[in-house]
C-alpha cells in the first residue's frame, strides 16, 4: 500500500493537484447466521478501498477505487482532475493542515481479536436455542446473527499528515415470535460491544423473547390526542433521523429548521444534547474526524439553548467559527459531509416506572419502524408506525399495536415534561434515555 | 475477468473439505456520481469497484467469503478461507468442467454511460434544477443527483455454469424544498432505468422530474395535516405499487418463506387478495430499472406470476432456498455486490391493470384520503406488518378532492389489505426504488394501476 500510496502522489503532482489526500479504509468482517440449528449464513471477508481528493484552481476533485494497480492510480489522478474541473462549488476547499494534536485513546480490544470462528458459532447456536427456551410461546426465532469487524482509518495527505487507527467490535441480533391463538407478535434485540465477553446470550435471548410476549394480544386503541413517553430506544431512533438538522452544511443550504436559531431556546429546560467522540467506550468513538481533525466533546443544546452547529472544516470557514471535527465519510469513496459521533441527550433523575407515575394515563411507546419513510428531517414530521403500551394509573396496563405516532420533532423538543435517567446506546453512538414528550397525536382504530 | 483454468482450480479448492456446491461471483464496477446544490455542480465522484464472492453449500448451510483481489492467489486464498469453514471436513470433489454460456441480450444499450462526455450529464441536472426551481417562489433549495453504474459480472460454478454479463443503469434524481420561514416541505422524483444515457432521449425528460418534485413541495407547503383514522384510500399508479412491494412482496421472497417467516406460507393455490388483484415479478420486461439477462447466481431471469386473480401461485426463490423448499428456482438471486451473498429478491413488481375507470374509484370512494405520491415503507414478513410514508396526499370528502394534506403515512397487515382492494385501475405505471434486504441494496421496480382499499388505518395529527 505504501509504494502505491508513493507512486499516487508523485503522478498527482506531476498532473499539477497542489493538494491531495488518501484515505484508506482496510476491514476484516465475520458475521453468521443460523436459524432452526443451520448455519444459513456465514461470512468472513477482508477488504481494502481508498477514496482520493486532490485541488486544482482551489475545487476538489474526488475519485476513488478497490483494485490497486498501476491503472488504477492513472484513473485516480484523472478521475479526480476530470471532478475537479466540473465542480462549480464557490466554497472555499481545504485538506486538514494537521496543526492539531490527536488525542489518544483505545478502540481495539486484543481479547477480541483471539475469539475463534468456532466460538462465535456456538455463541450464536446457543443464542438461538435460549431465545427458543425462554417461553413455549415462542413458536420460531429468526435471523440469529453473530457479527465482528475490524477498521483501520488511515489519512495522509500532501501537507504531512499521516494518521490511523484500529477499532473492532462485536455483536448480535435475533428476533423471537411469539404465538398464542390467534395472536402473532414479534420481539427483536441488537446490540453492538467492544468486548465478546460484553455478550450474553442468556440476557439478549431474554430480551428478544419477553419483548415478543410481552406484545401477544395486542391492539390499537382509539384515534386521538395522548400523553406520550418515548422509550431510550424509540427517542434514538428519532434523535438519528433528526440529527442531520444539527449539520452546518444543512442549515447553509437552508435544508435545516434549525438555520438562524442559533442562541435561541429550541427545547425545553431539562435538554441537553451532548456530540462526544471521545466517550469511553463508545461505539463512534474516533480519534479525529474524517478529514484528520482531532475529536473534542461538544455541547449542542445547553438546556434548552441552541450553542453550536456541528462542523467540519469547510462550513466552519464559511460561518467564521472552529471546526467541531465533525466531518465524516460514509465510505472510503464518500465525499465529506457532516456527522455526529456519540450523540445523545442528558440523562434526567426519574426512572422509567417514575416517568410513567407521573404521566399517569397514557402511552408508551417502545418501538417504531418505517422512520425511512415515515419521518422527514427536512420538515420535522413524523408520523410512525408503532408498538407500545397503555398506560393507567401509572403502570403498563395492555399492549398496544396497529397504531401510529405522529407529531413534529421540532415542536417536541420544546413541548419534553422530563428526561429519564435510562439513557442508553441501543444501536451504536446514538443515546437517549427515556423521554416524557407531553401530548402527540395517535392514529388507531 | 477470469480464466477457466484458474477458475476451475478456485473451485475445487472452494470444495476441497467436501462442500457440494461452490460459485464464483466476480464483479468489476464503475460508477459515477454528480450531484448539484443551490444550482451548482457540487460533487462529481467516480469510482471503481472490483472484487470476488466465493459461496460454497455444505448441504444447506451456506458460506460466503470475499475480497478485493482477483488474482489467482486471493482467489485461492478466498476458496480455501471458505472451504475451512465446513464444520465436518470430508474428501472434496472436483468441479464439472466449464461450457461458457453465451447470453443474449434482452436490454440493449445505446449510449454507454463511460463514453458520454460528462458535460452531457451536467446539462440533464441543470434542466432537472431549473424546472424544480421555477415551481414556485417558495422553492428555498433543490438538490439533483445523477448516478450512473456499469457493473461487469462473471458467475461460474461447480455444475459447470459460466456466464459474463454487464448490467448498465442511469438514474436522476431531484429532490426540492419548499419553505415559509418556519415550515419547510419536501418534493422528490427520481426516475432511471437499465440503459446508458439514451434514457434522457426516450423516457425521461429532466424538466419533467424537477418540475414534479417542485409542485409536490409547494403543494405540500400549503398542505394541512392529514387527519387521523380509518378510512377508504385510493393509491395512486406508479410508486403507489411500494404498497404491493411492502405489504406483500417481500412476504413472497424465499428468504422469508423456507423458514415460515411469511403469513403466505403454505398458502399457494389459496385466495390471498381480492380477485381483482394480478400480481407479477417479472425481470424480462426491456430496459426496465429491475431487468436483467441472468439472476446473481447465473439463471436466466424470469417472468413470475404471483398472484393471478386473488390466487397465489409462486414464491419468488433463489437457488439455495429452493433446496430448502423443495421447489424449483425462479431466477430470483440477486444480490447488491460482490460483498454480499444472493438471495431471493424482487425485480419489478406490479399489479397488473384491471378493468375500473380512475374517475369512479374517487367519486364513489365517500370520504377518505387519495394517496397520489407514496414515500417508502417497510415490512416485517412474519407478522404482515407494514407501514408507508404518503408523499403527497389529498383529502377526499363526498367523492370529491377536497385539499392535500401533508403528514400522512398508512400502516396494516399485508394479508388483511390484499383482501380488502375493491378497485383496480385500467392503466399500470412503473417507479423506481433501491430495495434493501439482507442481500443489501438492489434497484427494482414498484408498480400498479390505481388501486383503492377499502379500509386502511391512516396515521396522520389532525
Amino acid at each position: 500500500m505504501n509504494d502505491f500510496l508513493k507512486k499516487l502522489f508523485e503522478e498527482a503532482d506531476k498532473a499539477g493537484l497542489t493538494a491531495a489526500e488518501a484515505y484508506v479504509v482496510e476491514e476484516e468482517s465475520f458475521d453468521a447466521m443460523v436459524m432452526e440449528g443451520e448455519i444459513t449464513k456465514y461470512s468472513s471477508n477482508a477488504t481494502r478501498g481508498l477514496g482520493f481528493r486532490a485541488m486544482v484552481d482551489g475545487k476538489m476533485g474526488y475519485a476513488s477505487t478497490e483494485a490497486f494497480d498501476e491503472e488504477a492510480v492513472g484513473q485516480l489522478v484523472k478521475g479526480a482532475l476530470d471532478s475537479a474541473r466540473l465542480c462549480e462549488d464557490t466554497d472555499e476547499q481545504f485538506l486538514y493542515d494537521g496543526k492539531g494534536k490527536v488525542p489518544g485513546i483505545d478502540l481495539y480490544n486484543p481479547a477480541l481479536a483471539q475469539v475463534g470462528p468456532e466460538e462465535k458459532l456456538d455463541f450464536v447456536l446457543g443464542l438461538e436455542r435460549a431465545a427458543k427456551a425462554y417461553d413455549p410461546r415462542i413458536q420460531k426465532v429468526g435471523d440469529t446473527t453473530v457479527f465482528t469487524g475490524k477498521q483501520t482509518v488511515r489519512i495522509i495527505n500532501t501537507y504531512g499528515v499521516d494518521q490511523s487507527y484500529t477499532q473492532n467490535y462485536c455483536g448480535a441480533f435475533l428476533e423471537s415470535i411469539a404465538q398464542e391463538g390467534e395472536s402473532i407478535a414479534a420481539g427483536d434485540e441488537l446490540v453492538l460491544r467492544r468486548g465478546f465477553d460484553q455478550l450474553n446470550a442468556q440476557e439478549l435471548a431474554a430480551a428478544a423473547s419477553q419483548m415478543a410476549v410481552d406484545r401477544l394480544h395486542a391492539r390499537p386503541l382509539p384515534s386521538g390526542q395522548y400523553r406520550v413517553i418515548l422509550e431510550n430506544l424509540v427517542m434514538t431512533e428519532l434523535l438519528g433521523v433528526f440529527s442531520t438538522a444539527f449539520s452546518a452544511e444543512s442549515a447553509q443550504q437552508g435544508m435545516s429548521l434549525l438555520k438562524g436559531k442559533l442562541g435561541e431556546v429550541i427545547a425545553a429546560d431539562c435538554v441537553t444534547l451532548v456530540d462526544d467522540p471521545l466517550l469511553p467506550g463508545g461505539l463512534a468513538s474516533r480519534p479525529f474526524d474524517g478529514e484528520g481533525v482531532p475529536s473534542a466533546r461538544h455541547t449542542l443544546i445547553d438546556r434548552g439553548l441552541f450553542t453550536t452547529f456541528l462542523h467540519n472544516l469547510k462550513t466552519a470557514r464559511k460561518d467564521g467559527v472552529q471546526t467541531t471535527g465533525n466531518a465524516s465519510k460514509t465510505g472510503y469513496a464518500a465525499p465529506v459531509k457532516i456527522s455526529p459521533s456519540n450523540f445523545f441527550f442528558e440523562p434526567g433523575s426519574k426512572t422509567l416506572p417514575e416517568l410513567m407515575k407521573d404521566v399517569g394515563s397514557g402511552v408508551l411507546i417502545t418501538d417504531v419502524t418505517g422512520l425511512h419513510a415515515g419521518a422527514n428531517a427536512v420538515s420535522g414530521d413524523f408520523s410512525l408506525l408503532s408498538k407500545g403500551f397503555l398506560i393507567e394509573n401509572g403502570e403498563k396496563v395492555r399492549p398496544l399495536e396497529q397504531i401510529t405516532v405522529a407529531g413534529n420533532f421540532f415542536t417536541m423538543l420544546k413541548n419534553i415534561r422530563a428526561m429519564g435517567s435510562d439513557l442508553r446506546f441501543p444501536r451504536g453512538g446514538m443515546g437517549s434515555p427515556s423521554v416524557d414528550v407531553g401530548e402527540l397525536s395517535i392514529a388507531g382504530q | 475477468m477470469l480464466d477457466k483454468t484458474i477458475a476451475q482450480e478456485v473451485l475445487d479448492a472452494a470444495l476441497s473439505t467436501g462442500g457440494d456446491f461452490a460459485e464464483i461471483f466476480v464483479e468489476d464496477r464503475r460508477n459515477n456520481l454528480l450531484m448539484m446544490r443551490s444550482g451548482r455542480v457540487e460533487t462529481v465522484s467516480s469510482g471503481r469497484l472490483h472484487g470476488a464472492g466465493i459461496r460454497v453449500f455444505v448441504g444447506l448451510n451456506a458460506i460466503y467469503t470475499y475480497t478485493n483481489d482477483t488474482h489467482r492467489e486471493g482467489l485461492l486464498r478466498c476458496a480455501l478461507q471458505a472451504a475451512g469453514a465446513v464444520r465436518e471436513h470430508k474428501a472434496g470433489k472436483a468441479s464439472a468442467s466449464m461450457t461458457e454460456h453465451r447470453l443474449q441480450n434482452i436490454h440493449p444499450i445505446a449510449l454507454s454511460p463511460s463514453a458520454t462526455e460528462a458535460r452531457r450529464k451536467v446539462e440533464v441536472l441543470r434542466m432537472a434544477n431549473a424546472a424544480a426551481r421555477a415551481a414556485g417562489a417558495e422553492i428555498i433549495q433543490v438538490a439533483c443527483s445523477y448516478r450512473d453504474s456499469e457493473q461487469d459480472v462473471l458467475i461460474c460454478n461447480s455444475d459447470g455454469l459460466y456466464v459474463t454479463d454487464r448490467r448498465v443503469y442511469t438514474r436522476l434524481a431531484c429532490e426540492a424544498i419548499a419553505g415559509n420561514g418556519t415550515e419547510n416541505q419536501s418534493g422528490f422524483e427520481g426516475p432511471g432505468a437499465m440503459m446508458g444515457f439514451e434514457l434522457f432521449d426516450s423516457r425521461v425528460d429532466p424538466e419533467k422530474t424537477g418540475r414534479r418534485a417542485g409542485d409536490m413541495a409547494v403543494t405540500m407547503l400549503k398542505a394541512p395535516v392529514c387527519p387521523a383514522g380509518t378510512m377508504p384510500v385510493v393509491i395512486d399508479s406508479g410508486f403507489g405499487g411500494v404498497i404491493f412491494h411492502e405489504a406483500c412482496g417481500h412476504s413472497l421472497e424465499a428468504t422469508a418463506v423456507a423458514f415460515g417467516m411469511s403469513e403466505f406460507c403454505g398458502k399457494l393455490g389459496q385466495q390471498i387478495a381480492a380477485p381483482c388483484v394480478t400480481a407479477i415479478d417479472d425481470g424480462t420486461l426491456a430496459n426496465e430499472w429491475g431487468s436483467e439477462n441472468i439472476d446473481d447466481e447465473g439463471r436466466p431471469t424470469t417472468r413470475l406470476v404471483l398472484i393471478e386473480n386473488g390466487i397465489l401461485k409462486n414464491y419468488m426463490i433463489d437457488t439455495l432456498n429452493a433446496k430448502r423448499m423443495n421447489m424449483a428456482p425462479t431466477g430470483s438471486g440477486r444480490r447488491e455486490s460482490y460483498a454480499y451473498a444472493p438471495t431471493s429478491r424482487m425485480r419489478n413488481t406490479y399489479i397488473a391493470a384491471g378493468t375500473y375507470d380512475e374517475a369512479e374509484m374517487i367519486a364513489t370512494m365517500g370520504d377518505g384520503l387519495y394517496a397520489k405520491t407514496m414515500g417508502g415503507g417497510s415490512v416485517n414478513p412474519a407478522t404482515g406488518e407494514f407501514n408507508f410514508g404518503v408523499n403527497e396526499g389529498y383529502l377526499v370528502k363526498g367523492g370529491k378532492i377536497v385539499s392535500p394534506v401533508r403528514g400522512a403515512s398508512l400502516i396494516g397487515k399485508g394479508a388483511e389489505i390484499l383482501l380488502q382492494i375493491d378497485r383496480v385501475g385500467r392503466d399500470t405505471r412503473m417507479a423506481q426504488g433501491m430495495c434493501g434486504s439482507i442481500s443489501g441494496s438492489v434497484p427494482t421496480n414498484v408498480g400498479q394501476p390505481m388501486i383503492r382499499v377499502k379500509s386502511m388505518t391512516v396515521g396522520g395529527r389532525a
